[in-house]
Parts: C-alpha cells; sequence; structure tokens
C-alpha cells in the first residue's frame, strides 16, 4: 500500500490546481470559524444580547467544551470542498485515460481503486486535523485556562462525515467519470437534493421512536445529524424533541461507507475501462 | 514457448460483436503484426490481454500462465493513445511507470535518448507535440527492458522520419530478441517488420500465419486473343500456373512470385494456333492481396 500511496504521491506532487484548492480548502476551515466566532464576539459585547444568546445557546459556542461541536458543525458546511478535491483526483484519472495506463502498467483495478479510497481516507484525517486545531485554537483563544476535551467526540463524528463525503465522491467520479458533471451532480446532491429528500421523508413518513423520521438516516445526512449545530438545545428540550440516537446514527453512517467502498470497488473491478 | 494464447476470445459492446471467438498464439521472438481495418477489433483484443476490458467469452495466457498484474509489469504496452497525466513533465509521468513497474529512475534519460526525447524531458506532457507524444509512450514502454513489447499502431501521428526511425527502433528490438506484438491497419508496416501476422476483419480472424505464407505475393498475366474461348482452352494444357481466371476482357493465369514467364506463355500460344493481342505481367500489389483477404 504504501509503495500505491508513493504513486499517487508522485501524480499530485506538481499538480498546482489541487494544491491550491487543498491550501484554500484548509484555510477556509478556519475562516469559516472565524466568521462564527466573530458573530459569537458581537452578540456578546452586548450584556443584553449576551444574556439571551446564553439563554439560546446555553454558553459561548467557541468556548470549550462548547467549540468541539460547533466547530465541527460549522466546518461540515464547507466539507463539500473536500468531495471536490476527491473528483478532481478520481476524474483526472478517466480524462488523461491514465487509469487504463495504470493498469496496463501493471497496478491490478482493486489496487488501483483502493489506492483512490485510501486518499480519501489521508484527505479526511488531513481536515479533521486541522478542525482539531481550529477547535483548540478558538478554545484557547476564549479562555486559555480552561482547556477541555469533553465532548470532542464531536472530531471523530466530523472525521466520519469527512470519509463519507470523500467516498460519496469517489463514487460520484466513478459514475460520471467528466469532472463538471461530477463535482455538479456532488455538490447539488450534498448540499440540496439530499436536504430535500430527507425533508419530504421526514413528512410524508410518521416517525416512529426508534427511526425519528427516516430522512435523518440517507447517506450524508447520516453523519450530518451527528454534528447538530450547538444552538437551540435549550429549547428543543423545552419541546420535547427526541435526542439524537447516537448508536443508530453512526450504524447508518458505518453502513453506508461499507456499501460505497464495495459499490466503488466492484465496479472499477468488473467495468470495461 | 508462445509468449501468448488466445482461446475463443469473444467480446460484446451491447449487441455488437467486437471480437468473435478469436484463438491464436504468438510464438516467443517473432515479431507478430494484429493487421485490420479500422473498428476491426485490433484495440479490442490488446485491451482484453491487458485487463482493461472484460471478454465476454473466452480465456488466454501470458507465458503459459493466467494473465495477472506482476506479468503486465514485464510488458512494454502502448495501447490506442499515449495516456499520461498532461500537467507533468515528460520525465515525472516516466516516473510514475515506472514506479508502477517496479524499476528505478536510472533508466529513464536512456530510454528518453532512445526516442530522441531528452532535450524535452522537463517540458509538460500538454506541451507535446502528437508525435513526441507518440515516442514518449513507446519510452515508457522501454522502461525496464521488457521481453515482450505491445504497440498499437506504434507510427500513429508520426511524420515520415518518425515513422522511419520507430520500424528502425522495432527491427532493433527485435534482432536483440524481444517478442513484439504490433497492430496496424497500415500493411506495409506489417510486411516491413513482421514476421507473423493474424489478420482481424469486423472481429473474425481471417487467418494467421507466418508473414510469408499469408501475405504471399504473386504473379499475375494477363492474356487476351480474339478468340477467347480457344485461349482459354489451350491454356488448360499450359504448366507452371496455380489458377486461370476469367476476367471481363482478358484471362489471368495466377504464378507464385517469380516463377511466371511471359515468352514461354507466348511461344505456347503461338505453337498451339492462338495470337494473342494482349500480353501483360502484373505484380500483385499487397494491398490487392489484403482488399482480397478482408473482403471473403
Amino acid at each position: 500500500m504504501l509503495q500505491l500511496l508513493k504513486i499517487e504521491w508522485l501524480k499530485v506532487k506538481n499538480y498546482r490546481t489541487f494544491w491550491i484548492l487543498a491550501v484554500l480548502y484548509l484555510l477556509s476551515i478556519w475562516g469559516a470559524n472565524y466568521i462564527g466566532y466573530s458573530i459569537q464576539e458581537k452578540i456578546y459585547a452586548s450584556k443584553e444580547a449576551g444574556n439571551m444568546a446564553d439563554m439560546i445557546l446555553g454558553g459561548r459556542p467557541y468556548a470549550f467544551p462548547k467549540v468541539w461541536q460547533m466547530t465541527t458543525s460549522a466546518t461540515s458546511y464547507i466539507l463539500f470542498i473536500s468531495g471536490l478535491l476527491m473528483i478532481i483526483l478520481v476524474t483526472n484519472e478517466f480524462s488523461f485515460k491514465t487509469h487504463r495506463q495504470n493498469i496496463i502498467d501493471g497496478v491490478t483495478r482493486t489496487e488501483f481503486i483502493v489506492t483512490k479510497m485510501t486518499c480519501g481516507v489521508i484527505i479526511a484525517l488531513v481536515s479533521t486535523l486541522v478542525v482539531f486545531l481550529t477547535a483548540l485554537f478558538f478554545g484557547l483563544i476564549q479562555n486559555p485556562s480552561d482547556i477541555s476535551f469533553q465532548d470532542s467526540q464531536y472530531i471523530v463524528y466530523f472525521f466520519i462525515q469527512a470519509v463519507s463525503y470523500t467516498w460519496l465522491a469517489v463514487f460520484f467520479g466513478l459514475i460520471f467519470k467528466r469532472s463538471g458533471i461530477a463535482i455538479g451532480v456532488f455538490f447539488l446532491y450534498t448540499l440540496i437534493i439530499e436536504n430535500v429528500l430527507a425533508l419530504i421523508f421526514n413528512r410524508a413518513l410518521p416517525q416512529s421512536y426508534f427511526l425519528n423520521g427516516i430522512g435523518n438516516y440517507f447517506p450524508i445526512q447520516s453523519t450530518d445529524e451527528l454534528l447538530p449545530v450547538p444552538v437551540f438545545e435549550q429549547v428543543k428540550k423545552q419541546l420535547d424533541e427526541p435526542d439524537i440516537n447516537i448508536t443508530m446514527q453512526l450504524s447508518f453512517a458505518f453502513a453506508y461507507l461499507i456499501i460505497f467502498f464495495f459499490i466503488s470497488k466492484r465496479k472499477f473491478e468488473t467495468d470495461d475501462l | 514457448m508462445d509468449v501468448l494464447t488466445l482461446n475463443g476470445i469473444t467480446k460484446y459492446y451491447k449487441r455488437i460483436c467486437a471480437l468473435n471467438n478469436v484463438s491464436f498464439s504468438v510464438p516467443e521472438g517473432s515479431v507478430f503484426g494484429i493487421l485490420g481495418p479500422n473498428g476491426s477489433g485490433k484495440t479490442t483484443m490488446l485491451g482484453i490481454v491487458m485487463d482493461i476490458l472484460k471478454p465476454s467469452a473466452g480465456s488466454f495466457l501470458f507465458m503459459g500462465e493466467p494473465p495477472s498484474a506482476a506479468m503486465r509489469r514485464r510488458v512494454g504496452t502502448l495501447l490506442e493513445t499515449p495516456n499520461f497525466y498532461h500537467y507533468l513533465s515528460a520525465e515525472r509521468n516516466l516516473r510514475i511507470a515506472a514506479e508502477i513497474k517496479g524499476k528505478g529512475f536510472e533508466q529513464i534519460p536512456s530510454v528518453l535518448q532512445k526516442v530522441n526525447l531528452y532535450h524535452r524531458k522537463d517540458s509538460k506532457f500538454s506541451t507535446y507535440s502528437l508525435g513526441m507524444k507518440q515516442r514518449l509512450a513507446i519510452a515508457s514502454c522501454l522502461l525496464g527492458d521488457p521481453d515482450v513489447l505491445v504497440f498499437d499502431e506504434p507510427t500513429n501521428g508520426l511524420d515520415p522520419v518518425g515513422i522511419a526511425e520507430i520500424r528502425e527502433l522495432i527491427k532493433n528490438l527485435a534482432t536483440e530478441g524481444k517478442t513484439i506484438i504490433m497492430a496496424s491497419h497500415l500493411l506495409d508496416e506489417v510486411e516491413k517488420v513482421c514476421t507473423h501476422v493474424a489478420i482481424l476483419k469486423t472481429g473474425n480472424l481471417i487467418t494467421a500465419g507466418n508473414v510469408d505464407e499469408v501475405l504471399v505475393n504473386e504473379d499475375i498475366i494477363e492474356l487476351g486473343a480474339a478468340d477467347m474461348p480457344m485461349l482459354e482452352n489451350i491454356l488448360r494444357s499450359l504448366n507452371g500456373y496455380k489458377e486461370i481466371k476469367r476476367q471481363k476482357e482478358y484471362l489471368q493465369l495466377l504464378y507464385t512470385m517469380g516463377t511466371a514467364n511471359l515468352e514461354n506463355v507466348n511461344k505456347f500460344c503461338f505453337d498451339n494456333g492462338v495470337v494473342l493481342n494482349h500480353l501483360q505481367l502484373k505484380k500483385k500489389s499487397l494491398e490487392t492481396k489484403f482488399l482480397e483477404l478482408t473482403n471473403k
């Protein structure tokens, strides 16, 4: 595997497009949270607004331990860019026909697709690392003496979501083969289509206790539910809304990962390339 | 030992049959030409051998063993078009190929020199002309000094000088004892460099074997006389030709190459009371032969 990853490294090492997007994306993780942090600071600047915010938010979202949830939740909105990076890595091979050449030169079909999926995990790991550092950064400037890793499980949830995005991106890349359409459909699906479908299904089907809304268990939604924005939590409690069933959400998230993995692998192993 | 043995390879693209039950063997050390017009299934066949296409039926052996990725690493292959990363330089592209084949980078300068691209090794692939791309693909095939080379239309996009260079290179590789499998629609290319040939037409194998057996040349004597039935009659008792053919105005006698003798035929006819008003020796071109084979 290490040798296969070295080959991937040779492919991207001098690929400027990839690095420009990757660096801007990673900076944007910090940037998106800086925006959130600035809004928080603005609200807490006045005492009255601050009291109100405390009521709604239950404390400053960028202070420990809430910062873990806030940072990961805010970052999940730009996670689709990690999918973009992944789609470029996959569809480039198709447009240069280098996927064929790699096989011809002696990579097996299975090695090829599994290496791409591994690259997805690496992108997810780097994203997670940057989110972790970002959360630490904002938590520390909020209150350096208050450092706490309570609720840092959100970092793990974020990693799972990031892998979901990149593996779904690999799958879309394999289906559409051209970058334009793969990126377009991927963005629309993750940002709009799945949310719309989730809303429609949640409305149409009666909620059972076990599956509080079937739409919450769609591929991306199942990980999105793990990273709720930490607002209105008090209000939600008052409204007696059912809590998120973490075990169920995680089970579905893992099930989707297994499905993405095996469908993509099977598709690349059996297709005419 | 045979380098490659195909057993009833069949390939359908949806309902279109691209290869129909093709079987033949490529002997070690041969320069094996796969000849056929556009769309005859040459690339499909090589694609199946290289595992980028899945056959609908049939199987093949590589060096007597079932195909594997390890085997492909020992073969230099150029299939259809040169496939490289556009944003990387020639040298960096070859590094990827070398890494996949499990070879070191130290051979890269020498293979680039062999195809006259060394001076452009740092230029991006996207800046290359078609001919240069083709030569880079051939350089990539040479990495690791493989014993078997597969070239699909190797002179595609090259200028006459480039074509001559590549032919020379292929001939040199053949004298080094390498097995070369070469697909081409250019008959004279196959004739000039190949020892063996297989002819494909719309997915069917028409014939395969030694070049001098398959692409055998013939001499043709064309004759005419006022009394054609009489001429045909007396020619039946003439010896030496292989076949007699009736054309619109003339009769044709087909001879093995180099055995036709106009004087003898003329004398024979005259002696038998037929005066010829037309007598001509025609060399049958390979093109005609090829068209004949593929139009069956």
